[in-house]
């Protein structure tokens, strides 16, 4: 049931891909913006890494790489790609709502043993779970473009990501995204 | 490039993963035992060095490790000892997919059975070993000591407002509502609160089903609150106080905590009961319990202590406490274990 998931995740992330492309034949090449972040969920640490493409005004698909790492709990590294919906205001401010699933791959934080019906044990490698996942997220911004004809937006956001089926139910984790975007179609403008 | 960052990647999460055992008197250290669609977390904290642990098996179901291990606890008992802090299957920060099938109380036992296992082979085979159950875990211990062979496996079992029988707690629980509140209501205490408790008792007399058996437990934890020499503790407070420090996984206790609270799991507890076997129990005994406990009776407490057969054994009642003494009476638990772990050790 759960490769399943997992293969109709993957079919749908490649079909995303192959809409992306159809668009972008008709942009110019360079048209995509490239997205840094740093997670946050309380004091636990993590890095985004991605890339989005614009679809219609306002509207972009987004993929993206994500880490976070959580003592003693486990590490996530989590491949998202969402649907972004952005407005920008004439002074540059902007608000920003996004959605999509996601493929996570846990890595548990700590020594993870084994032990056999014959009492032998045995140290598992990289333990940890993949799960599906649905993320939903919102924020607001400063577009540097608007104002300042820089090739950059800075933005705060909050999202809510979803893991399932994790213990026969749905783990959230509220994660804090404080991240810039490098517009290199916007630099090559100026 | 792509090899180095791909390898690069592996290192860190491999970090992440690093065997660490240590003997010392100050250890704080985690691994996970896989079993059964479940890697459940283990904290091992304090002196290892004592070569003498206590497994603490806590209650729920559903209700993490994470809360016991207390700043009191800390400074007063893993001096001499090291504590053992094991989340459960849907747990705490236990992890898996799609597990909710194991969830039966067979399978924790035979998870507790491998988590011994793992203990003493990341820690030594002589390692002195005593179990702690509360609540629930109380159910766990108690089915766990009543097995073939299990009791060897350990020198003792400390057992803390604990349930080895859910149809006489039930019974147990209004039979107490009924009299301390017909007790407190003659005193003028708190009528308004005891009045429909008493009539709850009074309209459900038995054979309780599990909807009833959650309104008892339901009044039995506010009911401890109603009395004024009961110390009352506040959970948010000490999660507020633990948290940051303790790294919770705030949302995954969470989640597990409804998902445990909601399972068929407890329709199939309530009929679990150990009172027949605990004749076959032999090993040292400690049992602690809160003269107000109205969610596990002192009455439990001692069903259970008169009906194990083990020559070492003592009962200790706190007045202090109601369903959570190693909260509301920190100081005559950690007093209590530390003189039973050291005589028996």
């Amino acid at each position: 049931m759960l490769k399943k998931g997992f293969f109709i995740l993957i079919i749908f992330n490649f079909s995303l891909c192959h809409a992306q492309e159809d668009s972008i034949t008709k942009l110019p090449i360079n048209h995509y913006n490239l997205k840094f972040s740093y997670l946050s969920s309380l004091i636990y640490p993590g890095v985004s890494a991605g890339i989005e493409f614009p679809v219609i005004k306002g509207r972009f698909i987004s993929a993206d790489l994500n880490w976070y790492h959580h003592p003693d709990f486990h590490d996530n590294v989590y491949l998202t790609a969402e649907w972004e919906m952005r407005r920008t205001n004439k002074n540059g401010i902007i608000s920003e709502f996004s959605f999509g699933p996601g493929f996570s791959r846990t890595f548990l934080g700590g020594t993870t043993y084994r032990m056999n019906d014959s009492g032998d044990i045995s140290v598992v490698k990289l333990a940890g779970y993949s799960y599906a996942m649905i993320t939903i997220g919102g924020g607001f911004g400063i577009d540097f473009y608007e104002k300042k004809k820089l090739p950059f937006l800075a933005i705060a956001k909050m999202n809510l990501i979803s893991m399932f089926p994790y213990n026969s139910t749905i783990y959230f984790r509220p994660v804090l995204e404080l991240g810039i975007r490098y517009m290199p179609g916007k630099f090559n403008k100026n | 490039m792509r090899k180095t960052v791909f390898l690069l990647f592996l290192l860190l999460i491999s970090g992440c993963q690093k065997e660490k055992i240590s003997f010392s008197e100050d250890v704080s250290e985690v691994f996970y035992v896989d079993n059964a669609g479940a890697s459940m977390r283990v904290l091992v904290e304090g002196n290892t060095k004592s070569n003498t642990y206590i497994l603490v098996v806590h209650g729920g179901p559903g209700v993490s490790s994470y809360f016991y291990n207390t700043g009191y606890i800390t400074e007063n008992l893993e001096n001499n000892c090291a504590m053992v802090y094991w989340d459960q299957r849907n747990a705490g920060a236990s992890q898996g997919n799609s597990n909710g099938n194991n969830m039966n109380l067979d399978q924790m036992v035979l998870d507790l059975k491998k988590v011994i296992g793992v203990l003493k082979f990341r820690y030594g085979q002589n390692m002195n070993l005593f179990l702690l159950g509360h609540s629930f875990g109380g159910l766990i211990t108690a089915d766990f000591v009543t097995r073939p062979d299990c009791q060897a496996m350990i020198k003792g079992l400390i057992d803390v407002d604990g349930s080895h029988n859910y149809p006489l707690n039930d019974t147990l629980t209004r039979q107490m509502l009924l009299t301390v509140g017909q007790n407190q209501i003659s005193q003028n205490r708190n009528v308004d609160k005891w009045d429909p408790i008493i009539a709850y008792c009074n309209a459900h007399k038995g054979n309780f089903s599990l909807d009833e058996s959650l309104q008892l437990e339901a009044f039995g934890s506010d009911a401890e609150t109603y009395i004024d020499s009961v110390k009352q503790i506040s959970i948010p407070s000490i999660v507020l106080k633990q948290m940051i420090p303790d790294a919770y996984p705030l949302t995954a206790i969470l989640v597990n905590l409804l998902y445990s609270d909601d399972t068929n799991f407890n329709r199939e507890l309530s009929k679990a009961q150990f009172s027949q076997s605990l004749k076959n129990v032999t090993i040292p005994v400690l049992v602690l319990w809160g003269k107000y406990d109205f969610i596990c009776p002192v009455a439990l407490g001692e069903d259970f202590y008169t009906r194990i057969s083990s020559s070492e054994k003592r009962m200790v009642i706190s007045p202090i406490s109601g369903h959570n003494l190693m909260f509301q009476d920190e100081k005559l638990f950690c007093d209590e274990v530390n003189s039973f772990v050291l005589k028996y050790k």
